[in-house]
């Protein structure tokens, strides 16, 4: 299954017809489509109370589309859908905790980066303190991430068990069937927060990688990418990136983490 | 076990957002379901009359044809039809008449075969017998054949439409908010609770096709007396 949407995926690619300049069509349209993740707290998920898609992505959606003077329209996405609705022209922009990479960049243009994170390990107290202990475990990530792959490249001895998402990765960590799982630092951290018996798991204090995250953008549009990177630098100028950033990971958050990294800091 | 995580979400998880956004949730599954399940039967009942009726080239041309709908994978044709179509034809269809007309062809390429057995299962005599009190061809289908094949069929259209209600899952591949889709968004808000959630998407699920089938049982059985009665 996963072969024949790789070879969808190819076939979009290649047809993918060059359009009109995307960013006149969404002033006319003044509506700028944005995909967002559904299921990826605190980034993108379904709000308890207004039911609505909330998260740090969405702000930055939000945002942008204020720059531009349009209003903004969500749809869920997910790793499997992300960049066949940007290639197909169903969205404008992908802001899915959607990490940088040279081979996505191959079929779709990225902002500077609005978020970095490390990868990192969530594993039962006492299993995992160092990354020479990793090619001897079993370990859980969600299919299709850039976890994924950077484990399985750098660490080729690890058992790598692909599960949907990061519940089920987690309910196989509970239940003994891994020995850690692995995704986003900060992503872990906010799941930790709502395991009730947290007490007996830690995230051991290194990370494997960096990932930058940023905004997919189609390939060719260089007034619309240079328009976002404008809105993200004038967003950190203005303390704006700093107000969303801590609404989902200052102090008073379920995930509170020190801001470290700043847009502007790699272009 | 936290039950509380069920009745916490209990309105997202059968209607969605809605009465705030759109549908979604068990009540788009049952649009989804009752959309493509009516269509399909139609669908099925047309082609499979065409199959049992048609011969040479026209016949052929046919079979390639449901024979594709039923070899791809439901999830790529759904895939293919969402986004590619718009590349290649301009044209862009809806998520929702996307999946409903995509799981219509292919529950009607499968009910086709279906019926088309049921037509051919009835004995060549009443052919002849009806065509010997001067009816027509197509005549004696309507009012001979077709009565006695679909009592015969109503269990294969029962289990296809089963099918089809377990098939509409497959809109996730487009972000369709139907049932097991906003159990993910759920089960991915809270992180820890994902056996609660998918016991119970599963008793949902379980609980329709139980009801279709009992439904169906009840519609046959009363449909049937009379005859049995002659019989």
């Amino acid at each position: 299954m996963r072969r024949l949407f790789a070879l969808a995926l190819a076939i979009l690619c290649s047809v993918g017809a060059a359009q009109a300049d995307r960013l006149d069509d969404i002033r006319k349209a003044g509506v700028l489509r944005v995909a967002v993740f559904d299921s990826n707290p605190p980034f993108g998920f379904v709000d308890r109370g207004t039911l609505q898609i909330a998260g740090l992505d969405v702000d930055y959606a939000q945002a942008i589309a204020d720059k531009l003077g349009v209003k903004v329209e969500l749809r869920p996405t997910n790793p499997a859908n992300r960049i066949p609705l940007l290639i197909s022209g169903k969205v404008d922009l992908v802001l899915a905790n959607f990490t940088i990479t040279e081979e996505r960049g191959k079929q779709l243009d990225f902002s500077i980066p609005y978020f970095a994170s490390g990868q990192q390990f969530l594993t039962k107290k006492g299993t995992l303190s160092s990354p020479d202990q990793i090619n001897g475990l079993r370990i859980g990530v969600d299919r299709g991430t850039t976890n994924e792959i950077v484990l399985r490249r750098d660490f080729p001895k690890a058992t790598v068990v692909a599960f949907d998402d990061t519940p089920f990765a987690f309910t196989a960590l509970r239940n003994g069937n891994v020995q850690a799982i692995t995704q986003d630092g900060p992503k872990l951290v906010g799941l930790l927060a709502k395991v009730p018996d947290r007490q007996n798991y830690e995230i051991p204090p290194f990370s494997i990688s960096n990932d930058y995250i940023g905004v997919g953008i189609p390939k060719g549009e260089g007034r619309l990418r240079d328009l976002v990177n404008e809105a993200l630098r004038e967003l950190e100028a203005r303390g704006k990136a700093a107000q969303i950033y801590d609404r989902w990971f200052g102090p008073n958050t379920e995930q509170p983490l020190p801001r470290l990294f700043r847009i502007g800091d790699r272009n | 076990m936290n039950p509380a995580i069920i009745t916490d979400n209990l309105g997202y998880l059968l209607l969605g957002a809605w009465p705030r956004g759109p549908v979604g949730g068990l009540a788009l599954t049952l649009i989804l379901s009752g959309l493509s399940g009516l269509a399909s039967a139609l669908l099925g009942l047309v082609l499979g009359i065409a199959l049992a009726m048609s011969a040479g080239p026209s016949r052929v041309a046919l079979t390639i044809g449901l024979g594709v709908l039923r070899a791809v994978p439901i999830v790529m044709l759904i895939f293919w039809s969402y986004f590619l179509l718009p590349i290649l034809f301009g044209v862009s269809i809806p998520e929702i008449g996307t999946v409903a007309a995509t799981l219509a062809l292919v529950g009607g390429a499968y009910l086709s075969y279906g019926v088309a057995a049921g037509i051919e299962s009835i004995g060549h005599g009443q052919w002849e017998a009806g065509l010997a009190l001067g009816f027509g061809r197509w005549p004696v289908l309507r009012f001979i054949i077709l009565p006695q094949a679909l009592r015969a069929m109503a269990p294969s259209f029962v289990n296809q439409w089963t099918t089809l209600i377990k098939d509409t899952s497959l809109a996730y591949v487009i972000g369709v908010p139907e049932l097991s889709f906003v159990a993910t968004q759920v089960n991915n808000r809270t992180m820890v609770y994902p056996a609660e959630i998918f016991l119970f998407v599963g008793a949902l699920y379980a609980g329709l096709c139980v009801a279709l089938d009992r439904l169906a049982a009840r519609l046959v059985r009363r449909r049937s007396r009379p005859t049995a009665h002659l019989g």
